[in-house]
């Protein structure tokens, strides 16, 4: 037993370092990223030019199931992006409220024929509407397939060679569509571009704009703020330098067409189809030897709406956990696999034994720490001068996020809103940290077993101009992967 | 040392890095403050100056001395915003007197610079103040790597005549990506004269896998002086070239022009086919109006799509024969009629851009 309780401590300890060594890694090559990103996004040469009229045409992609309370506002502001080309595709996905009704009367649809092959297969297609009023709107009715069969049926509609899915209750900042093409622009083959996503809670909303950035005062969003800087601003940013970001968030991100048709769209059977579709897009292009990137960028902003309860949260977690278990055993492949770079000898593995195991291994670490103890084997003092090591470190990690936010885009100015920045980087580490450890084992027992059931998202509404919208909507969405 | 002593170690240095973190989140607040506060109203001297030197009442001296006084990529920015708004002698005159100024020299040397913002910096300068000694600078720039460097070269063209850097943006030009290379076919446009006698010579590199974008470019260009070429380069052997001359002669209304498209409009390549269609529109003479229409029954849908649009832009005859075909007996010439039929105005402007 004692044998067993030591070798245990030592591959617990062995992990921690080689995993904390890693984090050290993204946290140091996301300096230079974020330094260079900033440099670009305040070029004005680079704002002249991408506002010019030979932009990349860009389709919308917009599923909405039982979206009514919120489907006109969503378009409406989607519709008024600053991008001079591009079309929205907005997919009744079969709902059960009147989503179809209300598009029909906001936006005077009317049903022209069908002229475009189903070049992905998918649920039936009911009809297809325009909009007298909206030029640029196309709307798909459809039998209920779920989110990436959606998906698909907008992309085999759609006219241009860019994509990008957006959710029908995310808010995207009126230029980060110019900002999000940045890399199309630059001559390399570009296979998809994520954006940032951010927390929408607790901010005010003016016509589908986010106008003032607020951090917000309860602890559960407030702390979603900081996870959601640290997984966008140094976590992504450090990936960029080592070629294998596998996360474009499918709330906000751009993708060429070509290539999503090549791998046969998004894979219905997926829960997170975004993470899904990266991997197979990387794997696809691998094979090929294709020379191509996948950035990310920080400075184009979508904002959205995070859970405000633990059991809405836990049920987020613990799907999202589901997804990226599935998704590693079926591209498991690709993982230690030369023939795929530094996706399959990097981030594959990095996703798979750090972040996928990661639930699985800091229980096995608290359980071995526990019985050490109970049986007189572990030092009292050294077991909790590990555990300040091991939460300092990811004190560390979140207070450098909050320093790359502050030193580039410093989207909350206020005081008040730093020192709750702060606070919850400082305290995330306390009890919620550990109940994400928890949503996230229990995935590893759902995973065999409900690969295709989506939790509820219930949603509060955005603040609209200080005023709480008095409907709440519940529907199905995906949020950024953290 | 023991396990324990290397862990209290980290822990004690964790603990410095966060307080070191947190005191640099608040340094960086404070100093961003006291920079502003420091520098804007530099920023607005320089407004102030520029703007009474624009009107004639006072000297250049004076913005060269508040320009001076800003940080130098400030006071880039400030050439840049003003250079718009001040007439061409007048901004000659700041530009030669720049050439001696110190900071402008330092800007300048920076064109060598390992580190690309500091290249950009100096590209975004010469964009607006380069003179014609600054030409060798400026090539350099047009051919750095960077792509936010050579783009913020290219607009020196706007300011600066010279027969060696339309050259160097003229041969970047098809290698760029298409709105790169359409940012760079706006400044070319202002040289129209040396890039006409260029393109005549590039245009006859028929090997060239460049040809297609120079084709595209041509086309932008609209200029007679290339018309006979265009049209000698849709017999070309590859698709793409054709392509490009299909729609390139939309721009050139000629019976040469016609006779071209005419034959592209039988094309191998479905591309070829719909291009060509597209400018039979654009020139709409009523004698190619069966050739449009006959196009209707194209195997191809994005042909049929240029067909339908195209006899949107024949008047009242192409409408009508649209709305015969509505109801006709080809299912895919009905079909595609009844959708542009159903195009509003701005749809349909939309389709056919």
């Amino acid at each position: 037993m004692n044998e067993l309780v030591r070798a245990g401590d030592q591959v617990i300890l062995v992990y921690f370092l080689v995993l904390n060594s890693f984090y050290a890694l993204l946290l140091i090559l996301s300096i230079p990223e974020i330094w260079e990103q900033t440099r670009l996004a305040a070029d004005d040469d680079f704002q002249r030019l991408m506002q010019s009229d030979a932009l990349p045409p860009i389709t919308l992609l917009v599923p909405a199931y039982n979206e009514s309370a919120t489907i006109q506002a969503s378009v409406t502001a989607i519709l008024t992006l600053e991008y001079r080309n591009f079309e929205v595709i907005v997919v009744n996905d079969g709902s059960k409220d009147d989503t179809m009704e209300r598009l029909r009367a906001a936006f005077d649809l009317y049903e022209v024929p069908r002229t475009y092959p189903d070049t992905i297969a998918t649920r039936p297609l009911r009809a297809v509407y325009r909009s007298r009023s909206r030029t640029r709107l196309v709307v798909l009715d459809k039998e209920n397939g779920g989110k990436a069969d959606s998906l698909n049926a907008a992309i085999n509609a759609s006219r241009f060679p860019l994509v990008i899915a957006v959710d029908a209750d995310t808010l995207i900042e009126p230029d980060a569509l110019l900002r999000l093409t940045r890399p199309f622009l630059l001559g390399r083959h570009i296979a998809a571009v994520g954006g940032t996503v951010r927390v929408a809670n607790s901010c005010t909303v003016e016509h589908g704009r986010v106008t003032d950035a607020r951090v917000p005062r309860r602890f559960l969003p407030g702390v979603q703020v900081v996870e959601y800087l640290r997984a966008f601003l140094f976590g992504r940013l450090g990936w960029n330098r080592l070629g294998g970001n596998l996360i474009i968030s499918g709330a906000f991100g751009l993708f060429r067409k070509d290539d999503v048709l090549a791998i046969g769209g998004y894979r219905t059977a997926s829960v997170v189809e975004d993470l899904d579709l990266v991997v197979r897009l990387h794997r696809y292009l691998l094979r090929r030897k294709v020379r191509y990137e996948m950035p990310f960028i920080p400075d184009p902003v979508a904002w959205t709406e995070v859970p405000e309860s633990g059991r809405v949260l836990a049920r987020q977690r613990e799907r999202w956990h589901r997804g990226l278990l599935a998704a590693m055993w079926t591209y498991k492949g690709m993982l230690f696999n030369p023939r795929y770079g530094r996706v399959g000898l990097i981030a594959v593995p990095f996703y798979t034994l750090g972040e996928a195991l990661a639930p699985l291994v800091e229980v096995l670490g608290y359980v071995i720490t526990a019985v050490g103890l109970a049986l007189g084997m572990v030092d009292v003092s050294f077991a909790l001068l590990f555990m300040l090591v091991a939460w300092g470190y990811g004190m560390l990690l979140s207070l450098w996020a909050v320093v790359l936010e502050e030193v580039s885009f410093r989207r909350y100015r206020r005081i008040g809103d730093l020192t709750r920045l702060l606070l919850y980087a400082t305290l995330e580490n306390f009890g919620y940290r550990q109940r994400t450890v928890w949503w996230r084992l229990k995935a590893f027992f759902t995973v065999w077993r409900q690969q295709h059931v989506w939790g509820e998202m219930t949603r509060t509404g955005f603040q609209s101009a200080g005023k709480q919208v008095p409907e709440p909507a519940t529907a199905r969405r995906t949020d950024a992967q953290g | 040392m023991t396990s324990r002593g290397v862990l209290a170690i980290v822990a004690l240095a964790q603990g410095a890095l966060l307080v070191a973190l947190i005191v640099l989140i608040v340094l960086n607040r404070w100093f961003r403050l006291r920079h502003r506060a420091r520098v804007h109203p530099r920023v607005v001297a320089v407004n102030a100056a520029m703007q009474r030197w624009a009107l004639g009442s006072v000297d250049l001296g004076t913005v060269l001395v508040h320009l001076s006084r800003l940080p130098v990529p400030l006071a880039v920015d400030a050439l840049v915003s003003w250079s718009a708004r001040v007439p061409g002698d007048r901004w000659r005159q700041l530009a030669a007197a720049l050439r001696g100024h110190w900071w402008a020299r330092i800007v300048r040397s920076n064109c060598a610079s390992a580190r690309w913002w500091k290249r950009l910096e100096a590209a975004r300068f010469l964009a607006v103040a380069a003179t014609s000694e600054d030409t060798p600078r400026v090539l350099t720039l047009l051919r750095d790597p960077h792509p936010a460097v050579h783009i913020a070269a290219v607009a020196t063209l706007e300011r600066l005549e010279s027969a060696a850097l339309t050259t160097a943006a003229l041969e970047r030009l098809p290698r760029l990506a298409p709105t790169v290379g359409a940012y760079y076919a706006g400044m070319l446009r202002r040289s129209r004269p040396v890039v006409v006698q260029l393109l005549l010579k590039m245009l006859r590199r028929a090997g060239d896998p460049a040809l297609p974008r120079l084709v595209e470019f041509a086309g932008r260009l609209k200029e007679p002086a290339l018309r006979e070429r265009l049209t000698a380069l849709t017999g070309h052997p590859d698709p793409e070239v054709r392509v490009q001359a299909a729609r390139a002669l939309g721009s050139y209304p000629h019976r040469e022009s016609l006779a071209a498209l005419r034959v592209l409009r039988s094309d191998q390549a479905w591309a070829v086919r719909a291009q060509a269609i597209r400018s039979l529109g654009m020139i709409a003479d009523p004698t190619t109006l069966p050739l449009v229409r006959n196009a209707l029954r194209d195997a191809e849908w994005w042909v049929r799509l240029r067909a339908a649009l195209a006899l949107t832009r024949f008047g009242a005859t192409g409408q009508d024969a649209l709305l015969q075909d509505e109801v006709g007996a080809d299912p895919a010439a009905r079909d595609m009629a009844r959708l542009v039929l159903g195009l509003s105005p701005q749809a349909l402007a939309e389709y056919a851009a």
